[in-house]
């Protein structure tokens, strides 16, 4: 039998096994990432919390009331991820001459999280030369430099996947489901 | 149901005119316009029918009223504004006139001949 934990979910509680638990973090810090311009961010996650709890709710066995992976991941297969709809939104990769892109981790083409990916786009630089001055940095500071990394790492919000772009690669899809997994673990602690 | 890209990208770009017209029918609650939708070319999933219910009220075409329900909380029911209904009217409008662009573009009559 797997750890139960309570979770909210658009106000109500629910109990859920922990890697359930897990799962639906990472789907709601990935949807938040992606209303990120959307000015009704906070009441669109609302609304998909309830539609996640009515779709659990109509899979759970009865008499069950924990959520499972059972219940949890045809239930986020069917509410599919969040496609924003602001009109103000750029889609990544595409970016126009005008607007500098914004500040995020880029996944696809990464060497470890994506922030120097993400720093080169923003500030349109060569990629090879953030990365160089990256491992000098690295060299000259010792430890200070990995812990700036980790830091922009937990601060640089992720970009959508481009669905025409390559698979992450191993190294930067682990280091992004645990940096959200790590944040959504602090934003419950901060509630 | 054959996807090619360009039916892909004519989906995408009507999206927003089905979801009008389905609001347009009357007060309706999220699940059921999904629902309405399902068996149709424009089947689609929260993830995407949210965000866009949000930026259709933030435009002022739809609007939303809470009503209670027994199987849970309350629920959003939309419907159109005015301005909603004009924006479909229009949009209708729009919709017939490609329809025959397109028509008479296919057609050789309609061809110009340059001299």
């Amino acid at each position: 039998m797997q750890r139960i934990v309570q979770v909210s979910l658009n106000r109500n509680p629910w109990s859920i096994e922990v890697d359930a638990h897990a799962r639906l973090e990472v789907y709601l810090s990935e949807s938040a990432a992606a209303l990120a311009s959307d000015p009704d961010r906070d009441e669109i996650l609302l609304d998909l919390e309830q539609a996640i709890a009515e779709q659990c709710k109509r899979r759970l066995p009865a008499n069950a009331t924990v959520i499972s992976m059972a219940e949890l991941a045809p239930a986020l297969e069917e509410i599919g991820p969040v496609n924003p709809s602001s009109s103000a939104s750029a889609t990544p990769g595409s970016s126009t001459a005008a607007s500098t892109p914004p500040l995020q981790q880029i996944s696809q083409g990464a060497w470890l999280s994506g922030v120097c990916l993400g720093l080169a786009r923003h500030l349109r630089l060569e990629v090879t030369l953030v990365r160089v001055i990256a491992v000098v940095l690295l060299f000259f500071t010792g430890g200070a430099a990995l812990l700036l990394y980790g830091v922009l790492m937990m601060l640089m919000p992720f970009a959508p996947l481009d669905p025409q772009g390559p698979e992450p690669s191993s190294i930067p899809a682990k280091a992004r489901e645990w940096t959200e997994l790590l944040r959504a673990k602090l934003a419950t602690l901060a509630r | 149901m054959i996807t090619t890209s360009q039916q892909i990208a004519i989906r995408k770009g009507l999206l927003e005119f089905a979801v009008l017209k389905v609001v347009g029918v009357g007060s309706i609650y999220a699940a059921d316009i999904l629902r309405r939708m399902q068996e149709t070319e424009f089947a689609t999933q929260e993830g995407t029918l949210y965000p866009l219910l949000s930026k259709l009220r933030r435009d002022g075409l739809v609007v939303y009223q809470w009503q209670e329900s027994e199987l849970g909380p309350p629920r959003k029911y939309y419907q159109l504004t005015d301005l909603g209904r004009e924006q479909l009217a229009a949009l209708d409008q729009y919709w017939k006139t490609i329809d025959q662009t397109l028509q008479q573009l296919g057609r050789r009559s309609g061809l110009v001949t340059e001299s």
